[in-house]
């Protein structure tokens, strides 16, 4: 064998060693768009993922070490919670909006109901730094961590350095973050061929194509982009969306897109969590419109959908219900790190 | 030993070798660079104290300086008009009470008297938009805001009584990149004699806003765009 050859060799073993990893850690199918997140700059590994896991469900990122990511975003509920409209931080206190499930989020391009947030890993900032969620600084949370031996052992597993950084820190959340794929619903199977739709979902299904796929694009069942779905306002919380931070009236009551996955398991509805059904959100699109400047085209001539069309277009929606992920044991919360001796639960 | 494992060996081998040599390569290079440029901030000619009070010469009235933090970052040199040398590290985060972060490790080369200077006060969109980073722009260093993705390009944090906020306090959190609100600015200066340090006139600054109307920026507005203007004659080469 020839040394060019024996390199050759290693390098095609090297990646296919690399390929197998990535697929482990994060796989959708081939109808899927091309994620928008960049995997060069915070490439996935096993150790890093981990580490992000722990540190979403550890109350040590918030300030009195009661609050988890996981208090807002509960695995059983698609990572959305459904206890209250509005979240719940520290000390009880009430924030303003209603936390959205997450997954998929590397095909989202902005972050939160008004897109404030330009990037996944500048994203955990905002809760631990919000006085009504974690109340916590990132200094101090990275000061937490290095003196945890729990955590100098799994930064040095993930990062080769014991010392945690906000850099590593963000970029561990971010990647257990972009492993929780949704892609394993009834409609996925379909699209697979390892399933078909019942007559009364494939009904629903044409009805969704024309009245609601321009915004809930699937397979994504978001295009991920803003808009003002005539919502009426909420004068107890005044939120006019996307207008809060671009401050232009085009922007006024615009709000992300949520994704129609895994709808019965992220109820209530809506960035304020108003509706807590989905005849009631069918109610709203049919009947409901507050049509105000900035209400998008598509809204601005009533939908009009008879009882049973309504009966056909939520079998449709519980079609995107994605079992599998929401019970796949590898994003559930890591008993066997946090309760271990060194973690907080010792 | 297989044949890959003598391959391997052998590579190791050659790859120490490399290594050595770069190594030394280094070395050598290094004795002639390591020039470092320096900024000084400044009110009124005097370096600034933190926590010392100052009179303000236009507004008639004291003011105590809290906490003074930029990033300065794309530093170019010239000849004459021509670019010679661009600073290898792109980003740094100036504090005031951080002595080190004020001398800038710039690698020149000994013996030439560049004529001028050229760099950003603060941080451009494409940095911006790219996740989380480390070193000088790890968002532990506080200049990141947390609720609104963005950076912080300039803190300048004080008391005076001529500002009517709770205990006079004064907050200019200048930052952001999203058009139409982009305060980044570009700073050309010219440099005479090799004298490589940079005096920041905090006067320039504090004399032109209204303490008693304008005292407190904290987030990517017109406000915060019309006081970047004011960044362009913050720096001067010292005396
Ligand atoms: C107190 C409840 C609470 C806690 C704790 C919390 N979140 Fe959230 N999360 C929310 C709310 C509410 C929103 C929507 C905020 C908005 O739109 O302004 C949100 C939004 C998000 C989003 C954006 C999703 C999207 O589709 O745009 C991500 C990602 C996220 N949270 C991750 C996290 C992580 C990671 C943590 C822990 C560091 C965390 N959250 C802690 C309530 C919480
Ligand atoms: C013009 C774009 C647009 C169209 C068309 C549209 N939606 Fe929406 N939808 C939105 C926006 C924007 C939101 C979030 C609004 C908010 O919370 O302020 C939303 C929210 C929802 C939610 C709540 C999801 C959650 O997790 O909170 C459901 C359910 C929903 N839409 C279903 C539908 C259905 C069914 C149709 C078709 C009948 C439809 N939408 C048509 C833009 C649209």
């Amino acid at each position: 064998m020839s040394l060019k050859y024996s390199i050759l060799v290693l390098i095609s073993l090297g990646c296919m060693g690399f390929y197998t990893i990535e697929l482990k850690l994060f796989d959708y199918p081939e109808y899927f768009p091309v994620p928008e997140y960049n995997f060069d700059e915070n490439p996935l590994e096993e150790a890093k993922v981990e580490l992000g896991r722990a540190l979403f469900y550890d109350p040590i990122l918030s300030k009195d070490n009661t609050i988890s990511c996981a208090s807002c975003h509960s695995p059983y509920n698609a990572f959305a919670h459904t206890d209250h409209d509005l979240s719940h931080g520290i000390n009880d206190e009430i924030g303003t909006r209603n936390a959205p499930a997450l997954f998929n989020l590397a095909w989202q391009k902005s972050f939160m109901w008004d897109g404030a947030i330009n990037h996944l890993d500048v994203q955990a900032l905002a809760p631990i730094s919000h006085p009504a969620e974690m109340g916590e600084s990132i200094a101090n949370v990275v000061n937490k961590l290095q003196n945890s031996a729990l955590y100098r052992k799994m930064f040095f597993e993930a990062y080769g350095d014991s010392l945690a950084t906000g850099e590593y820190t963000l970029k561990a959340l971010s990647q257990f973050q972009l492993t929780l794929v949704s892609s394993n619903s009834k409609y996925d199977k379909v699209k697979v061929g390892k399933d078909s739709f019942t007559v009364q979902e494939q009904a629903g299904y044409t009805l969704f194509i024309k009245n609601c796929n321009s915004c809930h694009t699937e397979p994504l069942f978001s295009n991920y982009s803003f808009a003002n779905n005539g919502l009426s306002i909420d004068t107890t919380l005044n939120d006019y969306g996307k207008w809060g931070i671009s401050k232009q009236s085009k922007d006024s009551l615009l709000f992300k897109i949520p994704s129609l996955r895994n709808l019965s398991y992220t109820y209530p509805y809506m960035h304020d969590g108003r509706f807590k059904k989905l005849n009631e959100v069918l109610k709203h699109y049919t009947t409901g419109i507050s049509h105000s400047k900035t209400i998008a085209k598509e809204l601005k001539r009533p939908i009009i959908l008879s009882s049973n069309d309504k009966v056909d277009l939520i079998a449709f929606l519980l079609t995107l219900n994605d079992k599998d992920f929401v019970f796949d044991p590898k994003n559930k919360f890591p008993r066997d790190i946090l309760m271990s001796s060194e973690g907080f639960k010792k | 030993m297989t044949k890959t494992q003598v391959h391997t060996n052998l590579m190791k081998s050659l790859a120490t070798s490399i290594g050595l040599c770069l190594a030394l390569l280094y070395n050598t290079l290094d004795l002639t660079a390591q020039q470092q440029i320096s900024f000084v901030p400044k009110l009124y000619n005097q370096p600034i104290i933190v926590g010392h009070k100052y009179f303000l010469e236009q507004q008639k009235d004291s003011v105590q300086i809290d906490k003074l933090q930029f990033y300065i970052a794309n530093i170019y040199f010239y000849l004459d008009a021509t670019e010679v040398h661009e600073v290898a590290q792109k980003h740094f985060l100036i504090d005031i009470e951080n002595t080190s972060s004020l001398e800038l490790n710039c690698n020149l080369e000994e013996g030439i008297n560049y004529n001028k200077i050229k760099f950003d006060l603060g941080i451009d969109s494409t940095t911006n938009v790219s996740g989380a980073m480390g070193g000088d722009l790890d968002p532990t260093n506080g200049m990141y805001w947390t609720w609104q993705s963005g950076y912080i390009n300039f803190k300048l944090e004080g008391s005076s009584p001529l500002c009517p906020a709770r205990k006079n306090e004064f907050q200019f959190h200048i930052g952001g990149y999203q058009a139409p609100y982009n305060p980044l600015q570009t700073i050309e200066l010219a440099l005479t004699k090799g004298n490589l340090s940079i005096d920041v006139n905090i006067e320039q600054l504090l004399d032109q806003v209204d303490l008693t109307q304008t005292y407190k920026i904290m987030s990517p507005n017109a406000e915060a765009v019309a006081t970047s203007q004011l960044f362009l004659q913050l720096f001067q080469q010292s005396k």
